[in-house]
C-alpha cells in the first residue's frame, strides 16, 4: 500500500519528536506575522477566494485578499492548490471527559442527582487526553463540551483543542445549560412491554419534574432579583443568566414531542433555546425557524429510530433545516468519532447541501450557537487566526487531507496516538 | 356403569348431601344412590356433525353416553327436556390449556445484572437443565376445579388437554373431562400430548438464554432421547467409562413420537423453525399452537403440512387518538390490528387444518365475539364447528368418544339458543349427561302491546325483548315513557312507569303483572295508594329489529406484504436479464476499473462485460452513464437478521448453537443495508465466550423466507473470541464466577474444549469399529452437539472467525492453533493486527476489522485506523466489516477510510468489502467481484463508490433487484398514505374493536451487538407475561 504524501511528512516529523501524546507540544504564541498565500479560501461568511491569501498577525486574521504582501519578518507559506478553511468547530459532545468509555475511571461525564446546572464540563476536561489530538487531525480546533447525566445536566465549555491545561484551552466557560428532556415515546422496548398509556403516564410524571425544577429554579431568581434569598443555593444560582436569556438553554431532544414540549418551556419563561439532537427536527422545521431556535443536529448518519421511517430521513434532514431557514450545527455527540464529523457534513452535502452550508453547519453555525460568532468561525479580518489546510475538499475521504492547523495563530502538530503507533510498528521487522 | 352414573349425580348435586361421594376403588359409606340418568332432548336442531344437521331432532341420554339421535318422539321414562328454538353441538374441545394442573411458581421478569445460574439442582431422573419437566405426567397432579371449569363450560367447552404451561420441554398433557367428579373419573387420557415451547418459564438457569440456546437444547434433548433409548442399561461404555445414569426426562421423551407434541409457537416465523427442527427429527405427530400471524406467511406455513391450534385472541389498536402519538406507530401493527380477525380464515381457504383454544385470551367470554368475528371475515361456520369438535377430538385420539352429537358419542352437548355461529347464546352445556345450565332455556315471553286502562285513559304498554334484554314503554297517544325499575323472574314482571311524564297522570305507577299464557295478569299500584287488577291481552307481538347492518369492519384496507411490514414488498422479487450500458465497472479482480462498460446479466449470472455489446432481445436496458457499477458490498461481520438474543452468553463454550436457526427475514436493516449496497453478511454469534456459535452466511434478500436467507452452499464458519468480552471485563459484579476470567484462562478452556472434541471423536470412531455383537452391549457414545463442532473445525469443514484485539491474544490464538491442529481463518475485529501482522500472515489468517474504531475500551486503546494498511503491507488479506446495521449502509464510506488515513488505493479499498471479504467467507468463486460466470450481484452508484457523495441506486443480488432507489421514494410515500388510511379505521371503530382481547403485536429486536450479553430468552417472554396474566390458567 503506498503512503500519502501527507503521512510520509508526518512521519519525518514524528521521527524528530518523541513519540508519545503528552509529548506533544501545544503551538506557541504567534510571534511573527504569518502569511499564507494562493489557497482556495473557504471563508464561511463570504464565499469562496480562489488564489487568496490570508494574513495571520498576533493571533487574528489581518487581512485576507488576492496578493498580499508580506510584512516585515512574516513566515510566507504556500498554499498552492490546497484549500483553508476556518478551524472546525464540533458541538455538543464529551471530547476530554472520557479516555476510555468502559473503564469508568476515566470517564467523568456524568453526575449523580437531577439537578446539576451548577456544574461546568470544562473542570474535567484532560487536555493530555490521547482523543483529542486524533479529532484535531480532522480539521477540528473547537469542541462544545457538555456533562452528561439526568435532567439539569450541567453547563457546556467551548474549548480550543491544543493546550496544556483545561485553563488555557477554554474559551468560554459556561456557554449554556444542557438538559436532557423527558422521554415522549410511548413504545415500549423489547424487554419492557409496558402499555402505551403507562408509558404517556410516566413520561407526564418526569415532565412534570422537570417543569417543577424551573418553578423553583425561577422563584430563586425571582426573589434574588428583588434581594430576598436568604442565602446561596448554588444550583438555581446557576440558572439566572439563562431566565436572563444571557445563556441559552441546551435541550437534548429527538422526538417531536420533546422539541413541542420544550418550546413551550422557552416561550413561558423566554428563554433561548438550542435542541440538541434533532431527529425530529425536520418534521417542524417552519416553526423552529420562526421561533429562531437552533438546532445541533447530532445524527448525520442517524438509523431510523422508528419502523416506518425512511432509510435516508436522518441523511436528508440537514437539508431540510437548511431549506425552512433554521439555524442548525452538525455534530455526533461523542467523543473519539468526533473526527468523522467532517465526513457526516460531507454526505449531508449529496443529500441536499451546498458546500458552504455543509462548512457552516461546523463552523460558524456552530459559532453563533456557541455565542462567538464575533470571534471564531469564519475567516473574516479580526477574527482569530484559526485555520485548517486540506490538500483537496476537506469533505471527502478521497481528498481529505489535513495538513496544517493555526489556533488563534499558534501552528498546532499534527501529530497523534494513532499516527505514532503507525509509525512505530511500521518499523518492526519482518519475522 | 353404576358408579358412572353415581358420580354424574353426585356432581350435579355439588356434593351437598354427603353419603353420596363414592369412587370406584374405595367402598361406599351409607346408602348407595341409584338415580336414573335418562334425558332426552326434544325439538332441537341437531349439529350432528361439521356440515350435517337435523331438524325438531331428539337425543337420547343414557348414563352419560348418547344412545340416539333422531326425530322420533321421546321415549317414556326418559327425562325430556325441551329445546325447542335451540341448537345443539357436541361439546368443545380446548386442546390447549392448564386447566386442573397448579401453575408454575411465577418467573421472576429479566433484568440486567441479574446473578448468572449454571446448574441445575439434580433430584432423582431430573433433568440436568432446568428448562426441561419432559417426566412431568400431569394426568398425575390434576385436580379439577369448579371455578375454572365454568369459565370453559360457559363458552361450551366440555373437554381440555391439559398440561402446567412451564419450560421449553413441559411434561405429557392430561386431555380430562370439564364436568364434576373424582380426577381419576374425569381423565379421559392420561398420557396425552407433550406440551413444548422456547420458552424456558420459571427455570432460573443461564442456560438457555437466547432462541439459538433453547433451539441447540431442544435438539441435544431429543438426540440425547434416542440415545438414553440405546443405550441406558448397557454397561459397557466409551467415554463415560460408567453406566449410563438414571434420567427420567430422557425416558419419558424416548416414546415422544408415540404421545406427540404441541409446540408453542409466537409468530409465522416460529411456525418455520419449529417445523424444521422436529423435522430433523422426523417427529410428525406434532400440533402447533398458533400466534394469529400466520396469515402474513401463509403459503409457506400451509407447506409445512402442520396442524395448529388456534387462539382467537386479538390484538388492541394502536393508540392514535393523539395526533403527536401517531409518531410511534407502526404500519406493521395497525395491518395486524386489522387482520388479526382474518388470520382463520386465511388460514381455511389455505387449506391448514386447526382446532381452536380459549387459550391467550385475557377472559374466556371473549371467546365467542371474538369467533363470531372471524366468521364475518370469511370463516365458514362448518369449519368453525370442525375446529371446536371433530379436529380437536381426533388430535387428542379420541375421534370416536368425543366431537360429535351421535350414539355411542359421550354425552357432551352444547345447547344454544339461536345459531351459535351467527348471534346465538349458551344457554347450558351438558357434560356426560350432567347439567351444567346458564340461563333458562325457555324464557317467558312478554314482548307484545297490551291496552292498559288507567282511570278511563286508555294507554299502550309496550313490551319487547326477553330474557335480561326484555324492556318497555308505556305509551300515551304520541307520547311515550321508557318503563324503569323493570325486572323479571320467571313469569313475574314488575316496573315503573312516570305518569308525569306521559301526561297521562302525575306521580309514578308501579306495576306488578303475571305472564300466562297470551294474558298479563297485572296489579297495577296507582301515585294515589289505590290498587287495580286488570287482565291485559296481548294485542301484537312487534317484529323484532332487524340486527343486519352490513358490517363494514370485514372490509380490508391493508396490504400483507413480503416482509409483512412497512417497506414490504407486494410480490416475492423475480430474476430479469439486464443490460447496464456505459457504466464505470469497479470489477475488484484482475481486470481492474473499466470506464464505459457494459454488463450483461443473464439467469442471474455476469454473462458479459464489455464495451459496446449489442442488447440480447427481451433484456431490460439500464443506461448507466455516469454511474459506476461494483460488486455487491459484503459484510464479514454483522448482527442483522438474528431473532433472541445474538449470544448464547451463558457457558463459556457454546458451540453447538446455530445462528442459522434463529434468521429474522423480517428485519428491517436487511432492507436498510440493501439501501448501502450490501448484499452479502456473515451472521455471527456475540462475543460473550471463547468458543461461542455457529455462523450463517446470508444475503440480503428482501421479502424472502428464513431459509431463502441462506446463502446456499457456503461453508459453515464459527465465531471464537478473546479479550475483556469473554473474560466477563466489563459484564458487573454478578459475572465473576465462570471461568475463564483471564486471557490465560481463555488459552486453556480452548485447549481443553479441543481435547475433549478430540477424545469424543476418537471414542465415537471405536464404536464405529465394533462388531454387531459388540454393539449390542454397548452404550453407544452420546452424540454431543457441541463438541462435534469442534470436530468439524479440527477436520476443516468448519472455518473460524475469532473476535480479537490485542496482540498477546492473537498469538496465543495462532500459536494454540498450530499446536492442536486447527486453523484461525479470519482474525475479526483485530484492531491490534498491525502489531503481528507477520504472525498472522505465516499462520494464514485473514484479518477484517473496523475503519477508525478505538478508545470504547481499554483492549482498543491501540487501534489505529492505518491498521488495514499496515496489515496488507504485510501481505494480510484484510477486509473492513461494519458489526453494525448502521455502519452496513456504508460499507464503501468505511473502505474509503483506508484512501484517507494512509493511502491505500481506491480500487484496494474497494476489495476490502468484496472479493476480500468473500475470499474469507470462503465464497469467491460464486461472488465478490464483477467477473463473467460469477453471480449477479452488483450496486449501480451515482457517483465514485468510495466517495463520500455516492449513494447506492440500485443493489441487485442474483440477477433480482432488491433495492432501488426510486421504488424506495414510492414505497416511502405509499407506507404513509395505507397508514394513515388504517389510522382512519381505527378512529372509526368501536371501542369493542380497538381493544384487544390478549392477542400481541410483533416487536422490533433491539439492534444487537457482539457484547449484548442477558438472558435475552427470559426478557422476550417474561416481559411478555403479564399480557396473558389474566388469561385463567
Amino acid at each position: 500500500m503506498n503512503l500519502n504524501k501527507s503521512l510520509i511528512s508526518l512521519l519525518i516529523a514524528a521521527a524528530v519528536s518523541p513519540a508519545l501524546a503528552h509529548d506533544i507540544v501545544p503551538g506557541a504564541k504567534q510571534t511573527a506575522p504569518v502569511l499564507l498565500t494562493d489557497a482556495t479560501i473557504h471563508t464561511a461568511t463570504k464565499g469562496v477566494l480562489e488564489n487568496a491569501d490570508l494574513l495571520m498577525v498576533d493571533g487574528k486574521i489581518a487581512a485576507m485578499g488576492v496578493d498580499l504582501a508580506a510584512p516585515e519578518g512574516a513566515k510566507v507559506v504556500s498554499l498552492q492548490g490546497k484549500h483553508l478553511y476556518p478551524g472546525l468547530i464540533a458541538l455538543a459532545n464529551q471530547l476530554g471527559l472520557i479516555e476510555i468509555e468502559a473503564v469508568r475511571a476515566t470517564d467523568d461525564t456524568s453526575e449523580v442527582t437531577d439537578t446539576n446546572p451548577d456544574i461546568r464540563a470544562r473542570i474535567a476536561y484532560n487536555a493530555d487526553s490521547e482523543v483529542i489530538p486524533t479529532v484535531r487531525s480532522n480539521g477540528f480546533s473547537y469542541s462544545l463540551v457538555y456533562p452528561k447525566g439526568r435532567a439539569l445536566m450541567g453547563q457546556s465549555s467551548l474549548m480550543q483543542l491544543d493546550a496544556w491545561t483545561w485553563q488555557d484551552a477554554t474559551v468560554t466557560d459556561a456557554v449554556g445549560l444542557h438538559i436532557n428532556w423527558p422521554s415522549t415515546s410511548t413504545v415500549a422496548n423489547w424487554w419492557n412491554h409496558k402499555k402505551p398509556e403507562e408509558m404517556a403516564k410516566e413520561n407526564a410524571k418526569a415532565l412534570q419534574k422537570l417543569k417543577d425544577y424551573f418553578v423553583q429554579a425561577k422563584a430563586y431568581a425571582d426573589a434574588e432579583a428583588a434581594g430576598l434569598n436568604k442565602g446561596v443555593d448554588s444550583r438555581w444560582q446557576a440558572m439566572i443568566p439563562v431566565f436572563k436569556g444571557q445563556r441559552p438553554l441546551f435541550v437534548h431532544a429527538d422526538d417531536l414531542r420533546q422539541i413541542k414540549q420544550a418550546m413551550e418551556l422557552a416561550k413561558q419563561y423566554q428563554l433561548k433555546l438550542v435542541i440538541v439532537g434533532g431527529r425530529d427536527s425536520w418534521r417542524m422545521a417552519n416553526e423552529l425557524a420562526a421561533a429562531n431556535v437552533a438546532v445541533v443536529f447530532t445524527a448525520p448518519y442517524g438509523i431510523p429510530e422508528r419502523d416506518d421511517e425512511a432509510n435516508n430521513t436522518a441523511f436528508q434532514t440537514p437539508a431540510l433545516l437548511q431549506k425552512a431557514g433554521v439555524k442548525f450545527a452538525l455534530s455526533l455527540d461523542g467523543y473519539w468519532d468526533t473526527r468523522n464529523v467532517v465526513f457526516g457534513a460531507g454526505q449531508a452535502i449529496s443529500y441536499g447541501l451546498t458546500r458552504e452550508q455543509a462548512l457552516a453547519a461546523v463552523t460558524i453555525n456552530a459559532a453563533q450557537i456557541a455565542g462567538v460568532a464575533d470571534k471564531i468561525g469564519s475567516l473574516e479580518v479580526g477574527k482569530a487566526a484559526t485555520v485548517v489546510v486540506s490538500d483537496g475538499d476537506i469533505f471527502d475521504y478521497l481528498t481529505h487531507k489535513v495538513s496544517a492547523m493555526w489556533i488563534d495563530g499558534r501552528e498546532v502538530t499534527l501529530n497523534d496516538r494513532n499516527k505514532q503507533l503507525h509509525h512505530k510498528y511500521s518499523q518492526k521487522p519482518a519475522i | 356403569m353404576n358408579s358412572f352414573r353415581l358420580s354424574v349425580l353426585s356432581a350435579a348435586m355439588v356434593l351437598s348431601i354427603a353419603p353420596v361421594a363414592a369412587d370406584q376403588t374405595r367402598p361406599l359409606q351409607g346408602i348407595r344412590d341409584k338415580t336414573p340418568n335418562l334425558l332426552a332432548f326434544v325439538n332441537a336442531t341437531v349439529h350432528t356433525e361439521p356440515g350435517k344437521k337435523i331438524d325438531n331432532a331428539t337425543v337420547l341420554v343414557e348414563d352419560g353416553r348418547i344412545t340416539a339421535v333422531s326425530t322420533a318422539a321421546a321415549p317414556a321414562g326418559y327425562r325430556r327436556i325441551d329445546a325447542s328454538g335451540h341448537h345443539i353441538y357436541a361439546g368443545f374441545i380446548d386442546a390447549y390449556s392448564g386447566y386442573g394442573v397448579e401453575k408454575a411458581p411465577e418467573a421472576k421478569a429479566f433484568s440486567f445484572g441479574d446473578d448468572p445460574v449454571y446448574q441445575n439442582e439434580r433430584k432423582g431422573g431430573n433433568a440436568s437443565n432446568a428448562a426441561i419437566h419432559a417426566e412431568r405426567q400431569w394426568a398425575h397432579d390434576f385436580v379439577p376445579v369448579a371455578d375454572d371449569a365454568k369459565g370453559y363450560t360457559e363458552q361450551g367447552f366440555t373437554v381440555v388437554q391439559s398440561a402446567r404451561q412451564d419450560g421449553i420441554f413441559r411434561g405429557q398433557a392430561v386431555v380430562a373431562s370439564l364436568g364434576k367428579g373424582l380426577p381419576g373419573e374425569l381423565i379421559l387420557k392420561a398420557e396425552g400430548a407433550h406440551f413444548m415451547a422456547f420458552d424456558k418459564g420459571s427455570s432460573k438457569q443461564s442456560y438457555p438464554s437466547s432462541l439459538m440456546g433453547s433451539i441447540a437444547l431442544i435438539r441435544q434433548t431429543l438426540s440425547d432421547a434416542n440415545w438414553y433409548r440405546d443405550a441406558y442399561g448397557k454397561q459397557d461404555t466409551l467415554i463415560s467409562q460408567q453406566p449410563v445414569e438414571f434420567n427420567a426426562a430422557l425416558a419419558a421423551l424416548a416414546k415422544l413420537p408415540q404421545a406427540g407434541l404441541v409446540f408453542e409457537t409466537t409468530d409465522d416465523r416460529a411456525v418455520l423453525r419449529v417445523d424444521s427442527l422436529l423435522k430433523e427429527f422426523n417427529l410428525q405427530n406434532a400440533v402447533l399452537l398458533g400466534s394469529g400471524f400466520e396469515y402474513s406467511r401463509v403459503n409457506e406455513i400451509k407447506n409445512t403440512g402442520r396442524s395448529f391450534i388456534m387462539p382467537v385472541a386479538y390484538p388492541e389498536a394502536p393508540a392514535v387518538a393523539s395526533i403527536d402519538d401517531q409518531l410511534d406507530v407502526n404500519l406493521a401493527q395497525l395491518r395486524h390490528w386489522e387482520r388479526a380477525p382474518a388470520n382463520l380464515a386465511a388460514m381455511a381457504n389455505a387449506g391448514i387444518p386447526f382446532a381452536l383454544t380459549t387459550h391467550a385470551l385475557e377472559k374466556k367470554d371473549q371467546f365467542w365475539p371474538n369467533l363470531r368475528k372471524a366468521v364475518s371475515h370469511g370463516l365458514a361456520a362448518d369449519k368453525a364447528l370442525a375446529a371446536l369438535t371433530t379436529v380437536p377430538a381426533a388430535m387428542l385420539g379420541l375421534p370416536e368418544q368425543l366431537g360429535k352429537v351421535a350414539p355411542g358419542y359421550q354425552a357432551d352437548l352444547v345447547i344454544a339458543k339461536g345459531d351459535l355461529f351467527k348471534d346465538g347464546e349458551i344457554v347450558a352445556t351438558w357434560i356426560r349427561g350432567q347439567e351444567h345450565q346458564f340461563k333458562p332455556l325457555q324464557q317467558p315471553q312478554f314482548a307484545g302491546l297490551y291496552n292498559l286502562n288507567l282511570q278511563g285513559q286508555a294507554l299502550k304498554l309496550e313490551l319487547t325483548g326477553e330474557g335480561s334484554k326484555l324492556e318497555g314503554k308505556l305509551i300515551n297517544g304520541d307520547k311515550n315513557v321508557a318503563l324503569k325499575n323493570l325486572s323479571q323472574n320467571d313469569n313475574k314482571l314488575q316496573f315503573t312507569a312516570d305518569l308525569t311524564e306521559a301526561a297521562a297522570g302525575s306521580g309514578v305507577l308501579q306495576v306488578s303483572a303475571t305472564l300466562d299464557g297470551a294474558l298479563l295478569s297485572a296489579q297495577l299500584l296507582l301515585p294515589s295508594g289505590s290498587r287495580q287488577q286488570q287482565m291485559l291481552s296481548k294485542e301484537s307481538v312487534p317484529a323484532k329489529a332487524s340486527d343486519n347492518k352490513a358490517d363494514s369492519d370485514t372490509q380490508l384496507l391493508s396490504k400483507v406484504t413480503y416482509p409483512n411490514r412497512a417497506f414490504g414488498l407486494d410480490a416475492p422479487l423475480t430474476r430479469k436479464n439486464v443490460h447496464i450500458k456505459n457504466a464505470t465497472v469497479w470489477t475488484s479482480d484482475k481486470a481492474g476499473k473499466l470506464e464505459n462498460t457494459d454488463v450483461i446479466v443473464k439467469d442471474g449470472k455476469f454473462s458479459a462485460i464489455g464495451q459496446n455489446l449489442s442488447t440480447p432481445s427481451g433484456y431490460q436496458v439500464i443506461d448507466a452513464t455516469g454511474m459506476h457499477l461494483t460488486a455487491g458490498i459484503i459484510d464479514e461481520h454483522s448482527h442483522i437478521a438474528i431473532e433472541m438474543g445474538v449470544n448464547e452468553g451463558s457457558d463459556a463454550v457454546t458451540s453447538e448453537v446455530q445462528i442459522g436457526d434463529v434468521l429474522d427475514p423480517d428485519d428491517i436493516n436487511i432492507y436498510r443495508g440493501l439501501a448501502g449496497g450490501t448484499t452479502t453478511a456473515q451472521l455471527l454469534h456475540g462475543s460473550a465466550n471463547p468458543i461461542g456459535g455457529q455462523a450463517q452466511i446470508i444475503q440480503l434478500r428482501w421479502g424472502v423466507t428464513p431459509e431463502g436467507l441462506k446463502f446456499k452452499d457456503a461453508p459453515p464458519s464459527i465465531k471464537f473470541a478473546l479479550g475483556e468480552n469473554v473474560k466477563q471485563a466489563n459484564w458487573g459484579e454478578a459475572f465473576t464466577s465462570r471461568y475463564p476470567q483471564t486471557r490465560i484462562g481463555v488459552e486453556t478452556i480452548i485447549r481443553d474444549a479441543f481435547q475433549a472434541a478430540k477424545e469424543y471423536k476418537a471414542a465415537w470412531a471405536a464404536y464405529d469399529n465394533l462388531s454387531r455383537s459388540e454393539k449390542k452391549v454397548t452404550a453407544p457414545p452420546r452424540k454431543d452437539y457441541r463438541l462435534q463442532t469442534l470436530v468439524e473445525i479440527l477436520d476443516k469443514q468448519r472455518f473460524v472467525h475469532t473476535h480479537s484485539y490485542v496482540a498477546s491474544e492473537i498469538l496465543m490464538l495462532i500459536d494454540l492453533a498450530d499446536e492442536v491442529g486447527f486453523k484461525v481463518h479470519t482474525f475479526t475485529h483485530i484492531l491490534e493486527g498491525y502489531k503481528v501482522a507477520d504472525e498472522m500472515k505465516k499462520h494464514g489468517a485473514s484479518a477484517s476489522t473496523f475503519a477508525d474504531w478505538w478508545a470504547y475500551k481499554m483492549e482498543v486503546q491501540d487501534a489505529i485506523p492505518s491498521n488495514t494498511c499496515l496489515m496488507a503491507d504485510r501481505g494480510v488479506l484484510v477486509s473492513v466489516n461494519s458489526d453494525s446495521p448502521d455502519l452496513q449502509r456504508r460499507l464503501n464510506q468505511e473502505a474509503a477510510k483506508s484512501v484517507k488515513y494512509c493511502g491505500m488505493s481506491q480500487e484496494e479499498a474497494l476489495k476490502m468489502v468484496t472479493i476480500n471479504p468473500a475470499i474469507q467467507l470462503n465464497i469467491q468463486d460464486k461472488v465478490g467481484s464483477v467477473t463473467e460466470g460469477k453471480q449477479a450481484d452488483f450496486v449501480l452508484w451515482n457517483a465514485n463508490p468510495l466517495s463520500v457523495y455516492a449513494q447506492a441506486q440500485q443493489t441487485w443480488i442474483d440477477g433480482v433487484p432488491y433495492y432501488d432507489i426510486n421504488r424506495d421514494a414510492q414505497l416511502q410515500q405509499q407506507v404513509l398514505a395505507e397508514k394513515q388510511q388504517l389510522m382512519q379505521k381505527v378512529l372509526g371503530a368501536s371501542d369493542a374493536a380497538r381493544k384487544g382481547s390478549g392477542g400481541t403485536h410483533k416487536t422490533n429486536e433491539p439492534i444487537w451487538h457482539c457484547e449484548d450479553n442477558g438472558d435475552w430468552l427470559k426478557a422476550r417472554f417474561s416481559g411478555g407475561q403479564h399480557l396473558h396474566s389474566h388469561a385463567a390458567l
